[in-house]
């Protein structure tokens, strides 16, 4: 493990400190806002460690994203009225789904699936989800007392936290600072596991799969915990969008969906974190600001984005634009 | 008797379904290897176009379906000219770049043409078989589906220009070498793949409602049907598509409709752990031996 140099990350800093005053001179509806672009952050961070490091592109992270979401909300109002029950519940949910992403990864690389075909399996495992909710709308899709509701999806989950502690509800200022602290630690996270030997190997099977493990290295054993951190990533944005919004719906794992995240990191610098978190606040704001006239010219918007950045800038518009700033600003650097 | 023809109607649909929307797929990329997301929307511009020029210059239904299937080739060019030339040998942006010309495309046919668009009649009659009635065009769509197929094959393995377009694709340097022009190869290979569908929205836009999100209907088929067919589309398009055909109507006459869908979606998943190659490569493979 390398030690992180503050000195080198000033950017990053000076940016979570900005991050971090914003609540003392923001009204609770831009913050709330906020707090809905950086719930994308995560998936977003999981789909830049195995497309970004691993080259592993998958269309499907919306499958669990949207697996933890329905996770969350069939066990918290199962369990309505038990102690701390939305706690525990999010645990429930993300082992649920880190658990589907260890069976999924296993099957995938364990199995010899590389490169596109990758992407249509796991675009058809989110679609199975997204085809499969939909017709729930019948009472008899129900899991213990929570309906699952077809199209319409599922609302009626209790908040996340404590009703008993001042401030111990996950919602306003408190949503805010626990999504910021948590894209903290998972982007320290993040860096760490980049220059670990694992990440490493995981970085070099990019270039090259079979040479990587001609060298004695178990490649298919770190694609798969990579792809099982980037599963789970992508259910903690599904849970934090779940008690953001109070629902969750089968769109959320359609097609235009799960085209999102790969919008974000596209555009953003799919080799850099922190370029991935700050182009994934900065995308999301601008799809909702454009949405305001219709939520189709948001998405044209973002197809645009999507094809500029791939034909003019392969490694991202908003990496590109860090590092100009950091080679402008001398002070940056050292 | 009734019953049996019953079940070979509904699978010959199914099959003509997943064929059509398959075959400009298989060509982009078997050929090119490059996975073109935006095909449901090439099938969307041809079907708008054969609809619209229908309805507004009142145009005799194959003059329509000609002009929808010259527009898709146009813009199909226009694409690969500008964006999908310079994502060769990058398959995975070629993939991110034509899933954003498909959020595009679909968009703006819904900000344009609104939610849905009134379709044109289905041509030709019915008949009457026991007390059931059939559609003549379905029957008409697995011939042309079909013959549509052995003309593909004739032009790619009987014609100079398929044996360059093979050359190109299997060694795009020694044939550049050997006087081939290769950019153009791969812009006339494109233009067939985006005609091809082209033809497919055209031959759909009678029978269904035209919505901007056709194409997704036709997407997800497409693709299942192409890595279910494997590395070479001639040999396995026909026996994949009846295959997922066969599935797809036996699930959903059994259960219901989307079931039947995540049936095949199932049955792809397992297909490309078990039989990376598709049928083709299983055919080929048992042929060899």
């Amino acid at each position: 493990m390398t030690k992180i140099n503050y000195k080198k990350n000033k950017l990053q800093i000076i940016t979570f400190i900005i991050l971090g005053a914003l609540p003392l001179f923001m009204d609770s509806y831009y913050l709330d806002n906020i707090s809905y672009f950086m719930c994308w952050t995560f998936i977003s961070l999981g789909l830049a460690v195995i497309w970004g490091m691993g080259g592993i592109l998958s269309f499907g992270q919306t499958a669990f994203f949207g697996l933890a979401g329905y996770g969350f909300s069939v066990i918290s109002i199962n369990f309505l009225g038990v102690a701390g029950v939305s706690l525990w519940s999010i645990v429930l949910a993300l082992i649920l789904t880190g658990v589907f992403g260890l069976i999924v990864g296993y099957f995938l690389f364990y199995g010899g699936i590389y490169d596109v075909f990758v992407g249509i399996v796991t675009l058809a495992i989110t679609l199975v989800f997204e085809t499969f909710m939909q017709q729930t709308a019948g009472p008899e899709y129900a899991i213990g007392t929570a309906r699952l509701n077809g199209f319409n999806g599922m609302q009626g989950m209790p908040t996340i936290g404590f009703e008993s502690i001042p401030f111990g509800l996950i919602e306003g200022v408190t949503q805010y600072y626990f999504m910021l602290i948590l894209a903290i630690i998972t982007l320290i996270a993040l860096y760490k596991f980049k220059s670990s030997k694992m990440g490493l190997i995981f970085l070099a099977s990019k270039e090259d799969r079979e040479r990587v493990s001609s060298l004695g290295h178990n490649v298919q054993k770190v694609q798969l915990i990579a792809f099982t951190i980037a599963s789970i990533l992508a259910g903690i944005s599904g849970i934090l969008y779940t008690n953001w919004g109070g629902y969750i719906t089968p769109d959320s794992m359609g097609l235009v969906s799960a085209a999102l995240p790969v919008v974000y990191v596209a555009a953003s610098g799919k080799k850099d974190f922190f370029s991935v978190f700050i182009g994934c606040i900065f995308f999301v704001w601008l799809s909702q600001t454009l949405a305001i006239n219709g939520k189709q010219f948001a998405i044209i918007v973002m197809g645009f984005i999507l094809v500029i950045a791939t034909r003019f800038f392969p490694d991202g518009i908003i990496l590109m634009l860090k590092n100009k700033l950091i080679s402008k600003v001398k002070w940056l650097q050292s | 008797m009734v019953f049996l023809f019953n079940i070979f109607y509904q699978l010959g649909d199914s099959l003509a379904f997943l064929l059509l929307a398959a075959i400009g797929l298989a060509v982009i990329f078997g050929m090119m290897k490059i996975i073109n997301l935006a095909h449901g929307e090439f099938i969307t511009v041809g079907a708008y176009g054969t609809v619209v020029s229908g309805k507004i210059f009142n145009l005799p239904l194959p003059i329509a379906m000609a002009f929808g299937v010259i527009v898709t080739i146009i813009f199909g060019l226009i694409l690969e000219k500008f964006i999908i030339r310079y994502l060769y040998g990058r398959p995975l942006d070629s993939v991110v770049a034509t899933w954003g010309i498909s959020l595009i495309v679909s968009q703006s046919f819904l900000v344009i043409f609104g939610p849905s668009y009134e379709g044109l009649q289905t041509p030709m009659g019915n008949f009457q078989l026991g007390e059931f009635s059939y559609s003549e065009y379905r029957i008409f769509l697995i011939v042309f589906a079909l013959f549509l197929l052995l003309l593909l094959y004739y032009l790619f393995m009987k014609t100079s220009f398929g044996t360059l377009a093979r050359a190109t694709i299997e060694n795009p340097s020694i044939s550049s070498s050997m006087g081939v022009d290769v950019k153009n190869i791969y812009t006339a290979t494109f233009a067939i793949g985006a005609g091809l569908a082209g033809v497919t929205g055209a031959l759909y836009a009678p029978t269904m409602t035209i919505v901007p999100s056709i194409g997704q209907a036709f997407i997800v088929s497409a693709f299942i049907t192409v890595v279910t067919a494997g590395a070479s589309p001639f040999v396995g398009l026909v026996p994949a598509a009846a295959f997922l055909g066969t599935v797809q109507t036996s699930v959903t006459f059994f259960y219901k409709s989307t079931i039947g869908l995540i049936a095949i979606l199932c049955a792809v998943i397992l297909i490309i752990r078990y039989l990376p190659n598709g049928f083709s490569g299983l055919i080929l493979k048992t042929r060899s031996k």
